[in-house]
Formats: structure tokens, sequence, C-alpha cells
């Protein structure tokens, strides 16, 4: 009933109470459009780590033992080839494994031209997951190219583009590429990574923006050939840094003897965990597997990047936290608006208070017809806020970074009028406590 | 025991210093089904004296007792549900609520009587139709006469079915002639068994009710039978 009476109070003064309403208007659209706002930011990040290489992704890293450890330390072999194999065969939630040796050499065409220094390195297959590389043309190398040492290249796009300038990728394939002074042949050129503004610019024919700091050069820059024809071709001279330690009944090798594939020391392990939903477990698995391939010596560290997503999300739950705030601040000077309001309209209606009285409303009904008119106008101007809202998030559309496209949700819609609502709910308890204590005599006397 | 019920009952304003003792000890016993007429000089008390009856306002001293319920120290609670079930108001400024046709005006006793909103309306158009406007149910109180405006009121006072009917100058605001028709209508109900209780200071008006009761500085002074 009291809602009633309320919707025909709002109803018969359009005006004042549209003018109530705008601040909780305005507060409601803005919060909506900061939620969504932050919400565009999030899933930009979301997006951009996703290509980065998600959280599946672990590195295995080089560590000084600790504390007692370092006794023992050359008892390890450090990260070679068998942890990659252990880790893929025994650690059941490692989805991939990829080890790498790197070698910095002058790739060039196979005339010799268009040298420049770039970092070669000797994969797996299983980089080409890891490293979340789509292919432009051609073929990713595969696990025939590894048992054979195949002097096969996969190209990373922007080298591509810098060896054979305005050749079609398709072209590039087939290639010969120098690495150092050997030959390569092309079987694979990567597709571009680039941020989505860089895409978008690209598509619209604007200037493509670079950045100072561009987390995907390193893999438009990839020179990628079989592990075993990185070793073999340029790492095989390459001297042990410790003595394998003697096993029993193993004849020591000496100090520096020549590496052998399973011995030589990665550059780079970096594995990929199959479901994020055991991702403890599987750091577990891991740890216990190189536990073992490194004779528990911990030498090595995970590196995950749990810690700089929390530092996302961190920094983006602050942005949210500020505009939210900003946004709740308008909507408390919304609830002020119809506080002033509603006292206006009782001192306007103190002789229809009376009449209600003395036909037997009790105070608590005139209360709580306040309280619901100002919590309908709240609401009705939440409703509005929501219209006004779709139309500031086009707005913000267009001139918001491209990768932050502002997104709408239902949970942001829901929040803010609730919030509205009991912006209008608190506002409303001091004009509907004021109503319910006329005393009736003197409010039927009010002229 | 009478409907109504006062003993030694005073009321005593505070106007800063001053105290102003708007009733002194006044003892009245209104039987159910009279029709009784408070008349007096302005500033005498009597209006006091009707908000005391109708349950507007409570004694500040002395005992008040309406429809057998004690209210002497009663809160705005029972104040509230005393003049929902027992007493109907008719005002000399009707007190219409503008924005309501005279059904929504009829009907708001009920409202406050928690009556569900088909039997409300049932109820609310059977009253209007008993005080002769039937075919105004729609109209607001802009578009009514005044004598209209005040069978509207009469009939909002009508509507919960109480024993009291309070009228407070009811024909102040009309000419001789509607006014003639509202005091016939009051005295039909009154005949039909409602206790009326009118506030007025025209003895001609007094004169058509079956008791008269003058009050003078908050005291009754005289009482008499026309």
């Amino acid at each position: 009933m009291a809602l009633r009476i309320g919707l025909g109070e709002i109803a018969s003064h359009k005006f004042r109470s549209f003018l109530s309403m705008l601040g909780v208007v305005l507060g409601v659209s803005s919060l909506i459009a900061t939620m969504a706002l932050t919400r565009g930011i999030e899933e930009g990040m979301r997006t951009f780590m996703q290509q980065m290489g998600g959280l599946e992704l672990v590195s295995v890293v080089p560590n000084e033992p600790g504390g007692l450890m370092f006794e023992f330390a050359n008892l390890s072999p450090g990260r070679t080839l068998r942890d990659a194999v252990a880790l893929k065969g025994a650690a059941g939630l490692v989805s991939h494994a990829s080890p790498e040796l790197e070698h910095p050499a002058v790739v060039s065409r196979g005339d010799g031209g268009g040298g420049e220094r770039r970092r070669a390195r000797g994969v797996f297959p299983d980089h080409f997951v890891i490293g979340m590389h789509g292919l432009e043309a051609g073929r990713f190398l595969t696990d025939l190219d590894v048992d054979r040492g195949t002097r096969c290249v996969v190209l990373g796009s922007s080298v591509a583009s810098q060896l054979f300038p305005g050749t079609p990728v398709a072209d590039v394939v087939g290639r010969t590429v120098r690495i150092g002074d050997s030959p390569f042949t092309v079987v694979g050129v990567l597709k571009l990574q680039e941020r989505e503004e860089q895409a978008r610019a690209r598509k619209a024919g604007r200037k493509v923006p670079t950045y100072r700091w561009d987390p995907f050069r390193q893999k438009n820059e990839s020179v990628l050939i079989p592990f075993s024809t990185m070793f073999h071709e340029f790492r095989s001279g390459d001297r042990s840094e410790n003595a394998t330690p003697a096993l029993p009944g193993a004849p020591a090798k000496a100090e520096g003897a020549p590496n052998s594939m399973e011995s030589i020391r990665l550059d780079t392990l970096t594995v990929r965990i199959g479901d994020l939903r055991h991702f403890r477990a599987a750091l577990l698995q891991i740890r216990a597997v190189l536990d073992l391939t490194h004779r528990g010596v911990d030498d090595y560290d995970l590196e995950t990047r749990e810690d700089w997503f929390d530092r996302v999300e961190s920094s983006v739950r602050a942005a949210r936290l500020s505009g939210g705030l900003i946004s709740a601040i308008s909507l408390i000077v919304g609830g002020i608006g119809i506080m002033n309001i509603m006292l206006a309209s009782i001192s306007e209606r103190v002789r229809e208070i009376g009449i209600r009285l003395a036909v037997g409303a009790r105070p608590r009904d005139i209360f709580r017809q306040i309280l619901v008119e100002s919590m309908l106008i709240s609401f009705i101007g939440g409703m509005i806020g929501i219209v006004a809202s779709l139309g500031l998030i086009e707005v913000l559309k267009l001139i918001s970074p491209t990768e932050n496209v502002p997104v709408l949700t239902l949970d942001g819609i829901l929040f803010s009028v609730a919030f509205a609502v009991f912006a209008g709910l608190v506002s409303g308890i001091h004009p509907a406590l004021k109503a319910s204590r006329l005393d009736p005599i003197t409010a039927l006397r009010y002229e | 025991m009478s409907l109504i019920q006062l003993r030694g009952a005073t009321k005593v304003y505070r106007v800063g210093e001053q105290e102003i003792r708007a009733l002194d000890g006044v003892d009245l016993d209104i039987a159910e089904g009279d029709f009784v007429s408070i008349i007096g000089p302005s500033g005498s008390g009597k209006s006091t004296l009707m908000h005391l009856i109708g349950c507007l306002d409570t004694p500040s001293g002395g005992s008040m007792v309406v429809g057998g319920q004690d209210l002497s120290r009663a809160t705005a609670d029972d104040l509230s549900r005393m003049r929902s079930r027992e007493i109907g108001f008719v005002f000399q400024s009707f007190n219409l609520l503008p924005r309501l046709d005279v059904v929504g005006n009829v009907e708001l006793p009920l409202i406050y009587a928690n009556v569900p909103a088909k039997e409300r309306r049932r109820r609310a158009e059977e009253a209007a139709k008993s005080v002769g406007l039937g075919d105004r149910l729609a109209n607001r109180p802009s578009q009514l006469s005044g004598g209209q405006c005040q069978r509207v009121a009469i009939a909002r006072a009508l509507v919960n079915n109480p024993r009291i009917l309070l009228g407070d100058e009811p024909t102040g605001n009309l000419d001789s002639a509607t006014g003639e028709t509202v005091l016939g209508l009051l005295g039909e109900l009154n005949r039909a068994g409602k206790t009326v209780v009118l506030v007025t200071h025209d003895p001609g008006i007094a004169a058509r009710s079956r008791r008269v009761i003058e009050l003078r500085d908050g005291k009754i002074v005289g009482e008499g039978r026309p």
C-alpha cells in the first residue's frame, strides 16, 4: 500500500521527483560505468596475460643452494634434458616441458645478406605450445626434426620480414638462412604477436604504435632450430662446468669432459601445467621429480606468474575501488538530494500527514510511507541510471584505449541499484522520523 | 458505563514561562447514542476538549476513558488505534486529500485498519453512496462543491463504522442551506445509533442536538437540553 501511495506522490510531482532523482541517476550511471571500465581493464589484462603465456607456465630457474646444501652443490647435474624428460614422464600434472639451449649468432640470408645478431634457440616441439605460437606459413619443428637433428629453422615474424622484406611469408618457407656459418632451411614462419591496439591500428591502416617495453618482441624475433641440431652444431664443444659426480660403479668423468646432449646445462626450462585447478599439486610434483634428478640439491627454483598476476589484480582492484569510491560519493550526494527534497515535501505535506494521522494512521505508518517514497525515488533513479550508463559506456568505448573495452556486468548493475536504494533508505530515515513525530493536532491546524 | 467519561481532566500547555490551563478539571459523561454540542467562545477550551474526545491527545491530569479504554496514559499507537476503530472526524475545512478522488479519500481510514484492497473499495463506495455521492466516485475534491466535500468527509468518517462521530464546526464553511443538509445527515446518523459530538459556537446549531455543554475558561459552566 505504501508503495502505491509513494508512486502516486512521485507521479503527482514529476519535476520535483525527477530533480531529486538526478543525483542518483548520475551516481548509478557513473558507478556502473566505472565497474564496466575496470572490468574492461581487467579483461584486457587477462587476454594480455593469456597471450603472454598464462598462469600455467612455470619456469625452472637456477638458484644458489642454501645453507648446508652448498657443500653438496656439485652433486647436482643442474638443469639438464633429463629434467625435462623426467618431468614429462613422471609428473602427471605437467602437460608440456620445453628445455632450451641458446646460441647467439649472426642470422643472415643464404647469400650472406641481411645479417643481424640474434639469439638462436634449440627447442623441442613443446616449445610451440608453451610459447603460444601460431603459424603464419609452413610447419613447426617436429619430433622427427629433433630425432634426426635436421637443419630446419622456424623464424619469428619480424625476423622473416627483416631477412626477406617484401616476400610473402609463404615464399619465405623453403628459403635458406645462415645461422653463423651453418645453412638452415626455413620450414615455418610464426604468426606476428602483438598487442590489441597494434593489431587494430594495423587493420585500420594507421601507424602501428611501438612500445618501449614490448613483451612480444622476443617471440617475434625467434630463430628456432631443433634442440639436437643446436647441441651438435653449436654447443657440443662446450665443456661441462663441473664434474658429473661419480655414481657407484661408474667411472667418474674428469672435470671439463665434453658434454653429452643429456648432460649439457639448459639455458631455460619451462613447463606447462595441464590443469590450473591442480596448480599447487603440480608444483609439488615438479619439486619431487626435480629433487630426484638433482640428487636432493635445491639448486633450482620454480618461478610462476602468480606473483605477477597478483600484482596486476591488486592494481585493478585498486582502480575499481577508487572509481567505485568516487561514484559512491556521488550516490551519497544524490542521497542528500533526496533527503533535501523529502524534507521540503514533508513541510509541504504536514496537513496531509495530519489528516492521515486523524483517520487512524500510526506514526510508524507515516514513517514507512516516507521511507518507501524515498527508496522508490532512488530505485527509479537507479533504473534511469542504468539506461544512462548504457549511453555513458558507449561514449567510454569511443574514448578509452581499445584494449580495455568496458564490459557491462550484471553484478555491477545489481550492486549499483542496490547501493542507490540503500542511499535512498538512509537519506529517507531523517525525513521519515521527522514526519512520524508530527503532532496530529498541530499538523491538522497547519496551513 | 458511558461511552466517553472524563474525570477531573486537565490540559496544560506551556508557552515559554506561562502555563495555560486549556482544560481545568472537566467531568463529563457522554452516553452511547447521544447527540451532544459543546459550545463556548474561542479560547474556552472546546477544541482541546474535542481533541481529547477524538483521541488526538491525552489529558495532562485526571482520567479519560473512551469506549471502555483508559486513555489517560495512552501511547501514540494506542491513540491511533482508537481513532481508527472508534472515531470519525468531520472538520470545518473538510481536510480531504486533494490528489485522491472521492473513493480514495473515503477509503483512507480502511488502509490504516488493514482492510484488503477489494473490500476497501467496496466499503468506500457503499459509504459514499450512503451520503448521496454515488455519481461522484471518481471526482477529486476540487471538482466538488463545499457541501459535497463535507459529505465526502462524513462518508470517510463513517466508513470504519465507528461509534463516535466528531464534528469540529462542520458547517462553518458552508452556506446555511448546505449546512442544513449536513446537519440533517448528522441527525439521521445519530438516529441510526451513532454518538455525535459537535463543537460549535453557533447556538442555532447547538439547539439541534439533544444536549448542550457550555465551556468557559476550561471549565463546564452550563449544561442543558434544548
